[in-house]
């Protein structure tokens, strides 16, 4: 068992869903050059297309799993690419997958998130509330017409994830279809989230007074919480 | 290039910085703006209502805060994601509010927001104008420590010129890599100017003179990207490229 299995048998359903219905493609190899990095500041003037804009739908996932229940360097996507999009805006999701081996769950967490954080694309500015689990993102006319891709970003992304110590394997997955796909990955995001936070609180206050815990719920149900936590209150922990 | 519009209150800043703004979005270089002055009179003056404010991200904080996340990279991705969202834009111009607390007293914190947002932003614009809450409060605070270039502004009054000789002797300790000039607003003649420079230990770059048209955009709270080409606006923005900061 691991602490995501919940949410990642959710996104593998929706991915499967997806494929079956034929409204999934496969963006592994993108036959461009990998895009250069470098933060940006697009302002409304110079953005081509904002994706993640929360009134239309946006969410940030990033969960792990187990060595061999990623399928490294997959990058795929549900809804129009960048130069697809007919309008000015579209919904945004970007779910991220690392596996591999992860002793302390709590810098292995930051480590990765940090990865996203860090990837930085030129021409696309990304800004995420962590909370909120959302991601928005705007596309400039320069980057457009130069061809940036979500594959450009999948790749920049599992490039960085593969980076961190202990990952073995990377994935990504996109959604512009829609708010409706969107919201049927909100549950597992939001769980995600939780356990997330349950985690970075037993780490960070070093307090184990469960009757108070607003994560009580998740902690007593999710053996791999349950795991970290006798882990930290045997002093056990880096 | 990060400027700060600094001065006693009342000796026009605000209007300085207005005109500076309209000289911005005329150039076409993308340029923050900010009003950070509790008192808001840059955005009136630019006929812009900004939907959030510097004070709404504290207070987006401080919720994150109470909710638990402490997590200091979380909580600055947060900063970055809100004081985008706090950005109103108008073609190549952002412009950013400090805003109003409700609480009366002290800005400290909404202060320390303003910092980190001038150092996390002025580098991504190629210009970066600040209207400085009057006095030296927040050059005292290091506030202003990514400013490159202190205008001081001053009406003729001895008092005011004094003002911007504290501020300048705060600034030079605070941030001592950064340039200063005065500019002396609401000349009448030439001779008050004079005076003023004959006494000041201040460089002065600039004098502007007291302009009809400026007043009656001000009495009339018109939008100064609206302000046709006029004395006043001809002498800021020579000013403006004396202290190097427009071309």
């Amino acid at each position: 068992m691991g602490l995501f299995d919940e949410q990642l048998t959710a996104v593998r359903r929706f991915i499967d869903e997806a494929e079956e219905a034929g409204r999934l493609r496969r963006l592994d190899s993108p036959e461009a050059e990998p895009w250069p990095s470098g933060s940006s500041l697009v302002l409304e003037e110079d953005t081509v297309l904002e994706l993640g804009n929360p009134s239309i739908g946006s969410l940030s996932m990033l969960v792990w799993a187990a060595e061999g229940e990623a399928h490294d360097g997959a990058v795929s996507l549900v809804g129009p690419d960048l130069a697809e999009a007919s309008g000015t805006g579209l919904p945004f999701a970007q779910v991220v997958i690392a596996a591999g081996d992860f002793p302390n769950e709590y810098d292995s967490y930051r480590d990765l998130r940090d990865a996203v954080y860090d990837t930085k694309l030129k021409g696309l500015s990304v800004r995420t509330m962590p909370s909120k689990q959302v991601l928005w993102c705007r596309v400039s006319r320069e980057a457009s017409d130069a061809g940036l891709s979500i594959g450009h970003l999948g790749a920049a992304l599992l490039e960085s994830l593969r980076d961190v110590p202990g990952v073995t394997a990377a994935e990504a997955l996109f959604v512009t279809s829609g708010q409706e796909d969107i919201s049927r990955l909100s549950g597992a995001a939001a769980g995600a989230r939780r356990l997330v936070d349950a985690m970075m609180k037993m780490y960070q206050e070093n307090n184990f007074d469960c009757e108070t815990c607003e994560y009580q719920d998740v902690c007593e149900t999710v053996m791999d919480l349950k795991q970290i936590r006798k882990k930290l209150t045997d002093g056990k922990a880096v | 290039m990060i400027l700060a519009v600094c001065g006693k209150g009342g000796v026009g800043k605000t209007t300085v910085s207005a005109i500076g703004a309209k000289a911005l979005a005329a150039s076409g270089v993308k340029a923050l703006i900010v009003d950070a002055d509790p008192a808001a009179g840059l955005a009136m003056a630019l006929g812009i209502e900004p939907k959030r404010t510097l004070n709404d991200v504290r207070k987006a904080l401080i919720e994150e805060v109470k909710a638990g996340r402490r997590d200091e990279r979380d909580l600055a991705v947060s900063v970055d994601y809100l004081v985008a969202e706090a950005l109103t834009e108008r073609d190549n111009l952002a412009f950013l509010s400090i805003g109003r607390p409700e609480d009366v007293g002290c800005y400290c914190k909404v202060n320390v927001i303003l910092k980190d947002a001038i150092e996390m932003l002025g580098g991504m614009f190629g210009a970066t104008l600040i209207d400085a809450e009057a006095g030296i409060e927040q050059v005292n605070r290091k506030v202003m420590g990514a400013v490159d270039y202190v205008l001081l502004v001053s009406d003729t009054s001895a008092k005011a010129v004094r003002v911007a000789e504290t501020i300048r002797d705060v600034s030079g300790r605070m941030i001592p890599d950064a340039g200063a000039g005065l500019l002396v607003n609401r000349v009448r003649e030439p001779a008050e100017a004079d005076k003023v420079e004959s006494y000041t230990s201040l460089e002065v770059i600039g004098r502007v003179p007291e302009d009809d048209t400026v007043r009656e955009f001000d009495a009339g709270q018109k939008s100064f990207f609206d302000l046709p080409e006029c004395p006043a606006s001809v002498a800021v923005e020579s000013t403006l490229a004396a202290a190097g900061f427009l071309p």
